[in-house]
C-alpha cells in the first residue's frame, strides 16, 4: 500500500459472495475496487457451506473460483484483516481511515506452505469448522483460504519462535503493528453481510447446555467435502447419529426470545422469516440421507417456504426420500436422565391437536439470520439508517433497492434484509450497477 | 352445523382477551404447557375456536378452567398473542355464559354497572342502619341475620342454577350420558381441588409457584373457615375465646395475603398479574376489605368500643352486602365454584372415557 493517498472508484465493505459479486462487476467495467475484508480471507459465509440449494452443487467448486478472480483481479485491491474506522463525505468524495490490523506474517513473502503451522506447538480451537476441531497459533484460515497466508493468532501464541526458524522466506514479523492507512473512494458498496442467530439466545432448546444440540452451520460442517471428522458424528460421545431431528425458526418469526430467562443486551425479538432456513435444512436432509442412510430425519417446521425456483420440488424430492416434517413448533428441548445424551423433544402436532414429545440422538437448530450493522458507526456525518429489524435500508426497495439513505453508498445481498446466495448475487449485481450509473453520471 | 359467530374476537377482547388473532398456529403454547395432555391439549385449540368464532365447542369445553394460567405459553409465545389472557378471559366469558340472570355478562362488560350497583348497597346499608336508629344489638342481629340469608339465597336462586347450567353444557349436550357410578366415583376431586387448588402445582416448579399455592391455599382456608366461624360461631357475639381467637387469624391472614396479591397485581411481578381486570381488582380489594373491617368490628367489640365507632360495623355491613350481593354471585368469586366443578366433570369425563373403552 503506497503512502499517499490513492482515489479508488469504489470501496466494497465485505467480501462474502455478495462482496465479490460486486467488485467483480465494477472491476469488469474498468473501475478500480478496494474490496476490504475483516477476517484473514475473503469467502464470508458460502465458503464454510457445503453444498447449495437446490442443485446441491458443492459451495467451495462455485464459489473458490469466484475467490480466485476476486483476489487476482487487475482492478481490484484486496485489503484483509481490516477495520473501516471512519467514513465522511467531502466535496462528493468519501474519505476512508482504514486499519489494517498485524498477522504477524508478511503476507507478500509468505508462500502458504504450512510449515510453520507443523512447528508451532499451540493449539487452539478452529473457528472455520465452528469451533469443532482445533488448529495451530500460526496457520491459514482454513484450507480453502485465499489468500492462502499464514497468520498469529497473538492471544495464543507463546513467543517460542519455532515458526520463525522453519520460515524459509522470512516471512514472519513478530513486531508488526496496526497501520492505518487513508484512501478516496467515489462510492461505497456495504456487503457486510448477516450474523447467524446464537442457539443460546433461545434457551428452551439448551443450546451450549446439551452437548448433541447443534445449529446448522455446524452441521453444514459435518457434511461438507472439507469436514472436520470425515464422518458425522455426534459431539457428546462420537456416535453416528440415526434419529436427528431439525428444529426450524430458531431465532426466527419468534417474539418471545426478550423474554427468556438471563436473555442479555444482545438478543432482542426477531418476528421475520429468514428465508434460507427451510431449504438449507432440507438440503442438510437430503445430504445426510446419503451420508446416513440408516438414519430418520425429521424436520419441525411451522410453514415450509419453498419460494425460489426449483425450491418447492426439492421440498417434495425430500418427502419422497423420507424426510419426516411434521407441522408444530418445537417449545422445549430436554436430555434424558439415562446419560444417553439423547434429547427429548416437546411440541403439538398441530396437524392432530396432540401434544407429543419425541426422542431424538442429535437436534439441530436452524438457526436464522440477523443483522450485522456494525458498519453504520463509521458514518460520522450522514447517517447510514436502518430498518425496523436493523438491516440496512433500502429507502426504494421496490424500484432500486441498492439505494441507501446515503447518495452514493449502495447496499448488497443480505446486509440489507435475509437472502439466499442467488438473490444476494443478484442484489450485488444491482448495487454494482447503481454504483456505476452513480458514478459516472455524477461525478 | 356448526354455529360461527363473526363477532366473537370484538365480543371475548371486552372480557380482556389481547390481540389472539396474531397466532399462526405454531402449537409453542400448547406443547410449553405444564398442565396441556396428549387427551386435553390446550390452548392453541381455544385459540383457534375464538379465532373461528366457534361459541358453541367453547361453551361446551372444560378446557378453559383445566387452564391454571402459569403463564409460560403467553411469555414464550412468539406471536405476542397472549395465550394466557385469553384463556382468562374465555373464563370469565364462560362464567358469563354459565349465569342464567345474565348480570355476570353486564357487570364484566361495563364497569358503570359495577360501580353502579355497589353504590345501590352501599346506600341500601346506610339506609338500613338509619332506619334501625344505630340501635347495635338490633344492626348486628340483622346483619348476622342478611348474611345467613344471602348465603342461602345466593346459593339457592343464582349459584346452583348456574352449575346445573354448567353441567348440562358440558355433560348433557355434548351427550357424555355417564353412569351414576362415574358420578359417585369422581366426587372426590370435586373437594379435592375446591379446597386445595392441587392442579395449579403441575405449573413449572418455581419457587414464586410454590409461594403462590401456598398463599391461595391459605386464603381459601381462612376464608372459608372466617364464613363459617361468623355464620354458625356467630364471631360478633360468641364469648367463647377459642372462637374469638379463630376469627382473628382468620380475618387476618385474609387481609395479608390479599395485600400480597395486591401488591403483585399492582407490580405486575408475572405474566398472570400483568392483566388485572376491574373485576379481579373489585375480588382482590373486597376480600381484603371483608379481612380487615371484621378484624376492626371484632376489635372493637373487644375493646368495648364500638358503639362510638360504630361508623364501623356500617363499612363491613356495606363490603359484606356488596361481597354476597354482587362479588360472590355475578363476579370472580364463582370461580371457586366453576373451577371445581369443572374438575369434578372433568373427572367424570375421563373416567366415562374409560369405562365405554373395550
Amino acid at each position: 500500500m503506497p503512502e499517499n493517498k490513492k482515489t479508488f472508484d469504489a470501496l466494497v465493505v465485505g467480501g462474502g459472495i455478495a462482496g465479490q459479486e460486486a467488485a467483480l462487476s465494477l472491476a469488469n467495467m474498468d473501475y478500480k475496487v478496494l474490496l476490504v475484508e475483516k477476517e484473514l480471507s475473503i469467502g464470508g459465509k458460502m465458503i464454510q457451506l457445503s453444498k447449495v440449494f437446490p442443485t446441491l452443487d458443492c459451495a467451495a467448486c462455485i464459489t473458490t473460483p469466484k475467490m480466485s478472480e476476486t483476489a487476482r483481479h487487475p482492478n481490484i485491491q484486496l485489503l484483509l484483516n481490516t477495520d473501516i474506522m471512519e467514513i465522511t463525505k467531502n466535496n462528493g468524495l468519501f474519505n476512508v481511515n482504514l486499519t489494517i490490523q498485524p498477522t504477524y506474517v508478511n503476507p507478500d513473502l509468505c508462500t502458504g506452505c504450512q510449515l510453520c503451522e507443523w512447528a508451532c506447538p499451540v493449539v487452539i480451537v478452529d473457528k472455520y469448522n465452528n469451533n469443532m476441531v482445533g488448529q495451530k497459533a500460526i496457520s491459514i484460515a482454513f484450507s480453502l483460504a485465499n489468500p492462502k497466508v499464514a497468520a498469529i493468532d497473538m492471544n495464543h501464541c507463546i513467543h517460542c519462535k519455532k515458526c520463525e526458524k522453519v520460515c524459509e522466506p522470512k516471512a514472519i514479523d513478530y513486531e508488526m503493528q496496526p497501520k492505518n492507512i487513508n484512501i478516496e473512494t467515489k462510492t461505497v458498496i456495504i456487503a457486510t453481510g448477516f450474523n447467524l442467530f446464537k442457539g443460546e439466545n433461545k434457551p428452551q432448546y439448551g443450546f451450549k447446555k446439551f452437548p448433541n444440540v447443534i445449529d446448522a452451520m455446524q452441521m453444514d460442517r459435518l457434511i461438507a467435502p472439507t469436514r472436520p471428522y470425515n464422518a458425522v458424528l455426534r459431539p457428546s460421545d462420537g456416535k453416528v447419529p440415526d434419529k436427528i431431528a431439525y428444529v426450524l425458526c430458531t431465532g426466527s418469526r419468534d417474539s418471545s426470545l426478550e423474554n427468556a430467562i438471563g436473555c442479555g443486551a444482545e438478543c432482542s425479538n426477531n418476528p421475520i422469516c429468514s428465508q434460507i432456513c427451510c431449504m438449507y435444512s432440507i438440503k442438510q436432509a437430503q445430504l445426510l440421507m446419503g451420508a446416513l442412510p440408516l438414519a430418520d430425519i425429521t424436520i419441525y417446521y411451522m410453514d415450509i417456504r419453498a419460494f425460489g425456483k426449483g425450491y418447492e420440488e426439492f421440498f417434495q424430492q425430500s418427502k419422497g426420500m423420507g424426510v419426516n416434517f411434521i407441522k408444530g413448533k418445537v417449545a422445549k428441548i430436554n436430555q434424558k436422565d439415562d446419560n444417553s445424551g439423547d434429547l427429548i423433544l416437546r411440541y403439538e402436532d398441530v396437524t392432530t391437536g396432540a401434544l407429543k414429545e419425541a426422542n431424538h440422538d442429535l437436534v439441530v437448530l436452524s438457526v436464522g439470520v440477523l443483522p450485522n450493522n456494525g458498519i453504520t458507526k463509521v458514518f460520522t456525518d450522514e447517517k447510514l439508517e436502518l430498518d425496523n429489524q436493523g438491516f440496512i435500508k433500502s429507502i426504494d426497495e421496490l424500484v432500486s433497492p441498492s439505494l441507501t439513505s446515503i447518495d452514493g453508498v449502495f447496499v448488497a445481498g443480505t446486509a440489507a434484509g435475509p437472502k439466499d446466495i442467488p438473490d444476494s448475487i443478484l442484489s450485488a449485481g444491482s448495487a454494482a450497477s447503481e454504483a456505476a450509473s452513480y458514478i459516472n453520471s455524477t461525478l | 352445523m356448526p354455529h360461527i359467530n363473526p363477532d366473537f374476537a370484538d365480543e371475548i377482547k371486552k372480557y380482556g382477551a389481547d390481540d389472539f388473532n396474531l397466532c399462526f398456529n405454531c402449537g409453542n403454547c400448547t406443547a410449553v404447557c405444564s398442565l396441556s395432555t396428549n387427551d386435553e391439549s390446550f390452548p392453541r385449540e381455544m385459540i383457534r375456536y375464538s379465532t373461528l368464532g366457534l361459541e358453541d365447542e367453547i361453551k361446551s369445553s372444560l378446557k378453559p378452567w383445566l387452564c391454571y394460567y402459569c403463564g409460560e405459553c403467553s411469555t414464550d409465545c412468539p406471536r405476542q398473542a397472549n395465550p394466557g389472557e385469553l384463556m382468562m378471559s374465555l373464563r370469565r366469558w364462560l362464567t358469563a355464559q354459565y349465569d342464567w340472570t345474565g348480570l355476570s355478562g353486564l357487570l364484566y362488560k361495563h364497569i358503570g354497572a359495577y360501580i353502579g350497583g355497589m353504590l345501590v348497597l352501599l346506600a341500601g346499608v346506610i339506609g338500613f342502619t338509619n332506619f334501625s336508629g344505630f340501635d347495635r344489638e338490633q344492626v348486628i342481629h340483622y346483619g348476622h341475620l342478611f348474611e345467613m340469608l344471602s348465603i342461602a339465597g345466593v346459593f339457592a336462586a343464582i349459584l346452583l342454577p348456574n352449575i346445573i347450567h354448567m353441567w348440562y353444557l358440558t355433560i348433557v349436550k355434548p351427550k357424555v350420558k355417564p353412569s351414576l357410578k362415574v358420578y359417585a366415583q369422581s366426587t372426590g376431586d370435586l373437594f379435592v381441588h375446591m379446597f386445595t387448588q392441587k392442579r395449579f402445582l403441575g405449573c413449572e416448579d418455581t419457587r414464586e409457584n410454590r409461594t403462590r399455592w401456598i398463599l391461595h391455599f391459605i386464603l381459601v382456608l381462612s376464608y372459608l373457615s372466617l364464613l363459617f366461624t361468623t355464620v354458625f360461631l356467630n364471631w360478633f357475639s360468641t364469648t367463647s375465646k377459642f372462637v374469638i381467637w379463630l376469627g382473628y387469624f382468620e380475618s387476618a391472614a385474609i387481609f395479608i395475603i390479599t395485600t400480597v396479591f395486591m401488591s403483585m397485581r399492582f407490580r405486575k411481578v408475572d405474566t398472570m398479574h400483568k392483566h388485572s381486570q376491574p373485576s379481579d381488582w373489585f375480588f382482590v380489594i373486597w376480600l381484603f376489605l371483608m379481612g380487615i373491617t371484621s378484624f376492626a368490628v371484632r376489635l372493637l367489640i373487644d375493646l368495648n368500643n364500638l358503639d362510638s365507632q360504630f361508623w364501623m360495623y356500617t363499612l363491613h355491613l356495606t363490603v359484606l352486602a356488596q361481597w354476597a350481593l354482587i362479588i360472590v354471585p355475578f363476579g370472580k368469586w364463582t370461580h371457586f365454584l366453576y373451577r371445581s366443578f369443572a374438575m369434578y366433570f372433568q373427572k367424570i369425563l375421563e373416567l366415562n372415557r374409560t369405562v365405554k373403552r373395550p
